[in-house]
């Protein structure tokens, strides 16, 4: 069943064309908020785009994924860009956060993953990450939301149908955008320091921290 | 009110049953459970869901729906989504381990092929019993302290099965050919649903009759037409069709070439669509159209020890494993679909597939890689 392959080497082109093409710029702004010396977790780090970049501007990181094929790929960038000792890659889901130690991390960085998550595995990663984090520690994101207001939603549905049906046919990749990430996030007790959402609103960046004393 | 329900779901998904049909995943409650009820644990393929909440009528229990991305266990373990991480995400997220007190948990017998026992356990502290395959015999599995006997095993191909993979295959081949067809050939319409329905029942009604001489060997791409050995059961089939073509033209007193050409023509398309991957249809038979992943299941006698995992996970009950003697055997090797289920299971490593030119895939690449990717790995895993 074709339905069914895994296509992680067809990936980064599926994401590119359902995203525009607008991901590379949202995740340089992401990793700029990166310093040197920080550990930094990438949750669903996939194929090491944020991964890589965090890396770069100096920090400790080790990235998550799920898909072992993705992490291969991954590793293989690693090498190239000479970042092995920086970089930790690991087969591990969000759910195997609680591992991790409390207040360990300086940043957590999460592209295209929450919109890959069921319901509850958001409000568990939310509430996982909030006591992995510093005080003041910095939760980046970037991903597929669910427009607000109806002509959004149909403009959205517009555009995204015929990529949608393109980047399957292509790559048979495709995600599933986030309602209310924001009000989420609050919920779960963090503070949103920027939004961006795109025109239509269907894909948002944010920088959200702990706030100092937060921890649970 | 839930009977409709398990009746709408049960005619969508069988028309559509080509294509996935999520529900949402986490917790659901049966009946009223308690501390000690027993936790099971399925996709989150809706058919399935609603057959398993209907299969569970009078026990209480709670059920787990994991992430499998609307695809059924058997096709999303094999192919890589339905895996380790689903199970543990779903045990972790969903508030169980809040609700009881053993760390027991039931999972379908087909999602050996993807999920491994020995991880969930290792990472949860939750040990995995693997259920029956059907979710009918799940009563009878628990009340028998999680016992199976080998029918509860065994995946079959009976009569109502294949009246669903006829409808499902007869549905999405009439409706891609009503969209030709409108434009280009109106009145041809209707005849062609009707054959289509037709011959797929037809197919699939009369599988016993012809199954014995599918064989699970590799043949040659380019006679995909005659995907089984010598048989020619399409060339059969459409002898018949046009032989009632014949007689009904005669007996309708207007005998005419042409139309006996033209719908032979048609009918022997039909034909084709429909029996394409017959064997790769059934439950029975792995696909015969990717002959270079005709894999062969092989026992290393030096590593095992009886651990008999291989014979409570296999679908086809292809084990026999010697108690005494603590070694198992395959004399049903012939009948194994290459699932690899006992592969990833084998605590000992004892079990690894050789493929036709003889390259090994080892028990470690199955896991990492699942059956769907086994067959572009080939290469690289013979290479070495």
């Amino acid at each position: 069943m074709k339905v069914l392959e895994s296509t992680p080497n067809r990936y980064d082109r599926g994401i590119c064309i359902l995203t525009l093409g607008r991901l590379d710029k949202t995740y340089d702004r992401l990793a700029s908020h990166i310093r040197e010396g920080q550990r930094v977790l990438d949750l669903g780090c996939g194929t090491g785009a944020l991964t890589l970049r965090a890396a770069q501007k100096g920090a400790r990181v080790k990235g998550i994924d799920i898909n072992a094929q993705m992490l291969d790929i991954a590793r293989k960038r690693v090498a190239e860009a000479n970042l092995v000792p920086n970089i930790e890659l690991l087969e591990m889901g969000v759910a195997e956060l609680g591992s991790e130690k409390s207040e360990s991390y300086d940043a957590v960085m999460a592209g295209l993953c929450f919109s890959e998550l069921t319901e509850d595995e958001l409000t568990y990663t939310l509430r996982e990450i909030k006591r992995i984090l510093k005080p003041e520690g910095l939760l980046l994101i970037g991903d597929e939301v669910r427009p607000k207001g109806t002509s959004r939603l149909i403009l959205n549905w517009l555009i995204r149908f015929p990529l949608v049906i393109i980047t399957y046919l292509l790559t048979q990749t495709t995600t599933n955008a986030v309602k209310n990430l924001p009000e989420k996030i609050e919920e779960a007790g963090f503070v949103i320091d920027s939004v961006t959402l795109s025109k239509i609103g269907n894909f948002i960046e944010l920088v959200v921290s702990k706030p100092q004393g937060g921890a649970n | 009110m839930n009977l409709v329900r398990f009746l709408a779901v049960n005619i969508v998904g069988t028309l559509l049953r080509v294509l996935p049909f999520p529900c949402k995943t986490g917790l659901v409650k049966i009946g009223n459970p308690d501390r000690n009820s027993p936790v099971l644990l399925t996709c989150n393929y809706h058919l399935t869901v609603e057959r398993v909440k209907r299969a569970l009528r009078g026990i209480n229990a709670y059920l787990l729906l994991a992430n499998s991305r609307g695809i059924n266990v058997w096709c999303a373990s094999a192919g890589g989504l339905f895996t380790n991480h689903d199970v543990i995400s779903v045990l972790k997220t969903s508030g169980i381990e809040e609700l009881v007190d053993r760390r027991d948990l039931i999972l379908p017998q087909l999602a050996a092929t993807g999920v491994e026992s020995k991880v969930i356990g290792e990472k949860t502290g939750w040990k995995v019993y693997w259920g029956p395959v059907r979710a009918n015999d799940i009563p009878a599995f628990i009340k028998d302290k999680c016992q199976k006997s080998p029918e509860m095993r065994e995946i079959d191909f009976p009569f109502m099965q294949r009246i669903e993979m006829a409808v499902a295959w007869a549905f999405s081949i009439s409706v891609i050919l009503t969209l030709f067809t409108i434009p280009l050939w109106r009145e041809a319409v209707f005849p062609l649903i009707f054959l289509v329905w037709a011959l797929s029942l037809l197919i699939f009604v009369s599988f016993p009759l012809y199954s014995r001489w599918l064989g699970p060997e590799g043949k040659r791409m380019g006679f995909i037409l005659f995907d089984f050995g010598r048989g020619g059961f399409q060339l059969i089939l459409w002898g018949v069709v046009i032989l009632s073509l014949i007689i009904y033209s005669i007996a309708a007193g207007d005998f005419r070439w042409g139309f006996i050409l033209r719908w032979g023509f048609v009918t022997s398309i039909i034909v084709v669509l429909l029996s394409i991957d017959l064997m790769g249809s059934t439950p029975v038979y792995k696909s015969g159209l990717h002959e270079d992943r005709l894999l062969r299941i092989i026992l290393d006698e030096k590593k095992c020890k009886g651990a008999a995992l291989c014979e409570g996970v296999c679908p086809r009950n292809c084990y026999e494993v010697d108690r005494d003697r603590h070694i198992a055997t395959i004399p049903g090797a012939s009948r194994c679909v290459q699932c690899g289920a006992c592969i990833v299971q084998c605590p000992l490593d004892a079990l690894y597939f050789k493929s036709p030119k003889g390259g090994i895939i080892t028990p470690e690449a199955v896991r990492r890689y699942k059956l769907n990717l086994i067959g572009r790995r080939l290469v690289k895993v013979e290479g070495r």
